[in-house]
């Protein structure tokens, strides 16, 4: 078989990429069809294979690997439309997901809504029973007031339940047995334990990734059954894998287990098309990725060839939302793109944002009724945008409103409309090198010694001012950068991680206790790895992490081990000097022979999956190469410039583009300001130097 | 700082705070923390300067002294002065609350402290702790002989200085990206940009001139009576000035509730600043439009040496917050508050014992397993874990394992409870019930508290909420009602039932939307009874099967009788 897929299904967007045997990867581009998903991405492969010049039916039959990203999840849990999910907790505790950990932002702010817990109170049952902190039962489990109030779920209508009782980390006899419960009265109710689907120390995470995960089943097992059953009734006969939370893929049977995993696993691909793409083009392994869309931009982080990790995730908003509780790839996300809406405060200062014009009304320049200035009207009015061929053309845009919009504003602030819309950019831009920043400077990483690789259609826009400011030396702008997170679904291996809670102090080191919990570990990734042996995978590694403090610290941090194993002290002293290592490049801080507390463990095993090669793009060949025709476009210290325009597909390799200029390709736009250089990579891609 | 604190008051309580000040011992820009903690750290400059006119790159300074510009003496603040090219640019200022300053009793918050003395916590009145970027170990030396738990403290110490030499770093290269004479410039105009905003904010406000007041409970035997708290307030839209006098209180008292000049000035900022908008910027520009007017010898103005401040963030800055905010309200429909939880409770006490499990070690820090109900607003409820008006809701709670891991303690209860709120159009957040006690060996908890004898009060026609307490329950089952200073030793078998308190509501209770209502009594918040007696909402259908409905006519029929 010859191609592979992958299939990145967006709130708007459905991406396809095609890859071929060559490693050419070509996009496909299609509306979202949330009632049936098939159809859309059925269009965006059309698409795809028209622009290979072949039939999506022979695509679909001769592809080997599909793998598949999803907002579905994401999106129930945003709009509340998971199942109806009931949760049982340890009497006494019935507002665990109210509190979460406590803590807002804003400290001025007393008219702020809060989110409802994402089970409501009406919903949840407490049990009677207890286990202490060292797993010794404090009040058993009474069993016949829990079958009671099992039963007592069904003319509620309950579809799922979630368990989480505390110190079943330490002790899961409680939820075993009201598991079995479960079972023996409502055998059709699918439900999660606490202590299966996420065993760290904390009930709050721990609870709410339960009830996420339980309140996902229903429509998560469903939703992939039917997709299965389409992609198989279309004549594909592949492996079906989708993509997930923690930047790896998953065989949909296990993933339909434990459909958390689903969730934000879009966003969490962009990486490995990162690192792929900057490998593949000798640019190092410490990388910064960016994906600029419509209202969002996101970032994350890849040092040493590492992906930055979190175990922070929160939807609906950072400590007053919902709680992934799960360690996933770590995604800063602040509301700024072409959408951002810009305006003048009580002070006279120009803002931009939070307010997004989003895809309806949108930006005033689509003509869709917008009224109010955005980032891509200021992209317009400095004519970095082509009202002509916006969308390789397949949009027109009202220049006369996007200009009439921003005068508005300039007329306040007295200045021109150029330089208006200049400012709407570099404010915007100074959101995202916040973003940047936090991720990258809170984790002890200097951007500068970083690569920028820059993903999302409008991220061209001004990813070379961003990079400067920065002091990245670097960017690399991929000639797919429409569609990274698609991409990245190629780039990734099966990823499955199990963690384990076990507290240790290196003063007093529980050899015994901490190697049956990586034996417990071990056993559940080698039964992982045995069923991918038998799908015919081959090649494994292994990876182990401990959340650790030190004494008395109050928040863990996490961080790879260099070892397999703990067995004896020389092991403790490796973990040691790796904590404090660790701890001083992010904290700048290290507490020399400080005691550390090892509070959960965690062991990954990765089945690599063949990858596309790394294609040598096929490009124009001539030596020479022509601008497409010239415009009129704005920078800051120069003023107006005739400005070159070039379209991508007549570029040859190695070919350098001097700023200004402008790069046309069919899903992206770069601008190349003054005296900065873009270059043409091997693959085709661009690699962006800002002076 | 929040990753790397040690004692829970910073990792838990998020009780630190990091401020920009220039070198005219301005506040420039403070990041997001309690308002009665952020800002005060131009005194504390302004007091380093005084005290080391020859200040230079490298070093560092500590501070806690409350009567020339802290907080309280259990805040130690880092200051690092930030130079370019051999000018001062800035100062770098890290405050944060310790588990322990070597107090007489094992807790930061000495409600019984007759003088500074008694207190008996080291004072810093900035004194140099870093020469050329290295500790002087003297200054180290003499926290860790005084400070029970130092390698906690140095911990807290290790983080503070490491935040104060990021933001020193940070702001180096911010000078040089820019330039000295740019830089220089911006200060100024970013705080003439602030002054703006705060102008048009407060000249949206009505004229007004209010007066309110609100009392402590008694703390026996300096006030068997209460502290009385008045609270005048100016707000002259014409001149764009809001002025608040607290002159007209009591003098200083034996005892560790008096505030400091910071915290007085900021508990009334922080009241008038939360009704003028969350959006404005934090610092020294928006401050030039609110004018604190203070007395010397005054319990909430400036204390008189050896008077003791041990209480000066909390208690009494609760209540300038409260009423300030509240008194808005009066002034039309939309402004204001009504009052949030007063009762800081037990369950937030200052643990401290010997652990069994551990070999006997000795363990303090203060837990933080509460609730605390937040003020209704016109728009929306209040929330249900604010803790008390100047936590503003910022604050983490514990994890009942890791509390449980960390204490020898088992937790009962954690719950919100039941017809808690105020009501209202708006109705406050609810208050919580935590259940503890030792599993062994006894534990001893300090404790001081309000809201024991006072309940939030609501506005414009919202309710009030209900009082607080902290109850013993000893082995028999009876119960051993605590007073607002609690010193209390827990044996095995015995139990600490703290009870804070819900926020007042805003508005009458019958003009809530019965759907609302209904969501309350579906969720626990508010009762069947209290629904039908209180906001006139019949609720018809059953929890069974989860069929709850409002009853349309008889609601209908209810609230024309009450209105009438």
């Amino acid at each position: 078989m010859s191609y592979r897929i992958a299939v990145d299904t967006g709130g708007t967007f459905t991406d396809v990429v095609v890859a071929d045997e060559h490693g050419n990867l070509v996009v496909g581009k299609s509306l979202t069809t949330p009632n049936n998903v098939f159809s859309g991405m059925s269009s965006a492969l059309d698409n795809a294979a028209a622009n290979l010049g072949v039939e999506a039916d022979s695509i679909l039959k001769e592809t080997g690997v599909l793998t598949y990203g999803t907002t579905r999840s994401t999106n129930a849990i945003i709009t509340s439309s998971a199942a109806k999910t009931a949760l049982l907790v340890t009497k006494g505790f019935p507002d665990t997901l109210t509190y979460r950990h406590g803590g807002k932002r804003e400290p001025l702010n007393l008219k702020m809504e809060f989110p409802d817990p994402y089970i409501p109170r009406r919903l949840t049952e407490e049990i009677a029973e207890r286990i202490n902190s060292e797993g010794g039962v404090e009040s058993p489990l009474d069993v016949e007031l829990a079958s009671e109030i099992i039963q007592s779920l069904e003319p509620k209508r309950i579809e799922a339940i979630a368990v989480s009782f505390l110190w079943s980390i330490m002790n899961p006899s409680h939820e075993l047995q009201v598991g079995q419960l479960i079972e023996k009265f409502l055998p059709n109710v699918p439900y999660t334990l606490s202590h299966q689907l996420n065993p760290i120390i904390r009930e709050f995470p721990r609870t709410s990734s339960t009830a996420i995960d339980a309140s996902l089943k229903p429509l998560m097992q469903k939703h992939f059954i039917e997709l299965e059953s389409s992609l198989r009734t279309a004549g594909y006969e592949g492996e079906f894998l989708v993509s997930t939370s923690s930047g790896g893929i998953k065989h949909v049977t296990d993933v339909v287990e434990k459909p958390i995993f689903t969730v934000k696993s879009g966003p969490a691909m962009a990486p490995l098309a990162g690192i792929a793409y900057a490998e593949a083009e000798n640019l190092g392994n410490d990388i910064i990725i960016v994906d600029t869309g419509g209202t969002t931009f996101d970032v994350s982080l890849i040092r040493s060839g590492e992906i930055k990790y979190t175990r922070d995730t929160w939807l609906n908003g950072e400590w007053i939302g919902h709680n992934l509780g799960l360690s996933s790839v770590d995604i800063r996300s602040v509301g700024a793109g072409g959408g951002s809406i810009a305006w003048i405060d009580s002070g006279g200062l120009l803002r931009v944002g939070p307010d997004s014009a989003g895809a309806d009304p949108g930006p005033a320049c689509y003509g869709t009724g917008g009224n109010k200035p955005t980032v891509t009207d200021a992209a317009v009015v400095m004519g970095y945008i082509d009202p002509n061929h916006f969308l390789g053309g397949r949009m027109s845009l009202d220049t006369n409103a996007a200009a009439k919009v921003v005068e508005e504003i300039s007329d306040k602030l007295d200045m021109s409309t150029e330089e208006t819309a200049a400012g709407i950019l570099e404010i915007a831009g100074e959101q995202m090198i916040k973003a940047i920043q936090e991720i990258t400077v809170q984790d002890g990483v200097n951007p500068a010694e970083s690569i920028l690789v820059a993903g999302g259609g409008a991220a061209g826009l001004n990813i070379i001012p961003i990079a400067k400011s920065l002091g990245c030396s670097q960017v690399l702008l991929p000639k797919t950068a429409g569609a990274l997170s698609a991409c990245g679904g190629h780039y990734s291996n099966i990823v499955s991680e199990h963690s384990a809670s076990r507290y240790s102090s290196t003063e007093d080191f529980d050899f015994d206790g901490v190697s049956k919990i990586f034996s417990d570990i071990n056993a559940k990734l080698d039964a992982e790895q045995k069923s991918l042996q038998s799908r015919g995978v081959n090649s494994f590694d292994r990876e182990y992490f401990v959340e650790a403090r030190y004494l008395n610290q109050q928040w863990e941090m996490e961080f790879k081990l260099p070892m397999q194993a703990i067995e004896n002290p020389r092991d403790v002293e490796l973990l040691t000097e790796e904590f404090h290592n660790v701890h001083f490049r992010r904290y700048a801080v290290k507490e020399e022979g400080g005691t550390i507390e090892c509070i959960n463990w965690k062991g990954r095993l990765i089945a690599e999956m063949d990858k596309p090669p790394h294609a040598h793009a096929e490009l124009n060949t001539s030596s020479k190469f022509d601008a497409d025709r010239t415009v009129s476009a704005y920078f800051s210290d120069k003023g107006q410039c005739q400005t070159p325009v070039y379209v991508g597909a007549d570029l040859p390799e190695k070919s350098e583009i001097v700023g200004p200029a402008i790069i046309e390709e069919p899903t992206t736009t770069v601008v190349v300001y003054p005296d900065s250089i873009a270059q043409v990579t091997a693959g085709g891609h661009y690699l962006l130097t800002p002076k | 700082m929040l990753l790397t604190a040690r004692s829970s008051v910073l990792g838990v309580a998020r009780d630190f705070s990091v401020s920009i000040v220039t070198s005219e011992d301005e506040v420039l820009a403070a990041a997001e923390g309690f308002p009665i903690h952020v800002w005060g750290s131009n005194l504390q400059t302004a007091c380093m300067r005084k005290n080391h006119p020859d200040f230079k790159e490298g070093d560092a300074y500590i501070h806690n002294d409350p009567y020339d510009g802290n907080s309280h003496a259990a805040d130690h603040t880092l200051l690092v002065p930030v130079f370019f090219e051999g000018e001062h640019f800035f100062t770098t200022a890290v405050k944060a609350h310790q588990a322990d300053t070597g107090n007489s009793l094992p807790t930061t918050y000495m409600a019984q402290a007759a003088d500074v003395y008694q207190e008996g916590s080291l004072i810093f009145p900035a004194v140099k702790v870093q020469e050329n970027y290295k500790d002087i170990d003297d200054i180290i030396r003499m926290c860790r002989r005084r400070i029970r738990v130092p390698d906690q403290w140095y911990g807290d110490f290790l983080a503070g200085i490491g935040a104060a030499r990021i933001g020193e770093r940070s702001l180096k290269k911010f000078v040089d990206k820019y330039g000295k004479d740019t830089v220089r410039s911006f200060v100024r105009e970013w705080l003439d940009y602030s002054e703006r905003r705060c102008i048009e904010a407060i000249k949206k406000l009505p004229k007004g001139k209010l007066e309110a007041n609100q009392s402590h409970d008694p703390i026996e035997p300096w006030v068997p009576d209460g502290i009385p708290v008045n609270v005048k307030i100016d707000i002259d839209p014409d001149e764009a000035i809001v002025t608040v006098d607290l002159r007209d209180n009591i003098d200083c008292i034996d005892a560790g509730l008096n505030l400091t000049e910071c915290t007085s000035t900021m508990a009334a900022a922080h009241g008038v600043l939360s009704c003028l908008g969350h959006d404005l910027p934090t610092n020294a520009g928006i401050m030039r439009r609110i004018k604190v007017l203070l007395r010397e010898n005054c319990i909430v103005g400036i204390p008189k040496f050896p008077h003791s401040c041990s209480v000066a963030t909390t208690n009494l800055t609760d209540i300038i917050v409260n009423v300030t905010q509240s008194s808005f309200a009066e002034l039309e429909e939309g402004q204001g508050y009504a009052h949030s939880n007063y009762c800081n409770s037990a369950a937030a006490g200052v643990a401290s014992g010997k652990d069994w499990r551990r070999g006997g070690e000795p363990y303090i820090n203060q837990m933080f397993l509460m609730g605390g109900g937040g003020p209704a607003s016109s728009e929306t409820d209040g929330m249900h874990y604010l803790f008390v008006a100047v936590g503003a809701g910022l604050l983490y709670r514990d994890s009942i394992e890791i509390d449980e891991q960390r204490f020898p303690i088992l937790v009962q209860k954690m719950q919100l409870m039941e017809d808690s709120t105020g009501h209202g159009r708006r109705r406050g957040g609810q208050g919580t019930e935590v259940v503890m006690g030792p599993r062994k060996d006894a534990i001893h908890i300090l404790h001081v508290c309000n809201g024991l004898e006072s309940a939030p009060i609501g506005v414009r026609g919202g309710t009030s909420s209900k009082l607080g307490e902290n109850v013993r329950i000893d082995k028999d089952g009876k119960e051993h009602p605590s007073p607002a200073v609690m010193v209390c030793d827990l044996e095995q078998g015995e139990l600490l039932r703290a009870r804070d308190q819900g926020g007042g509501g805003y508005g009458p209770p019958v003009e809530r939307e019965p759907e609302r209502v209904l969501k309350d009594v579906e969720n626990h918040i508010v009762s069947e009874e209290i629904a039908r007696s209180v906001y006139g909402v019949a609720i018809a259908g059953s929890r069974k099967d989860d069929t709850l409905k409002i009853d349309f006519d008889a609601t209908e029929e209810l609230r024309t009788k009450m209105v009438t």
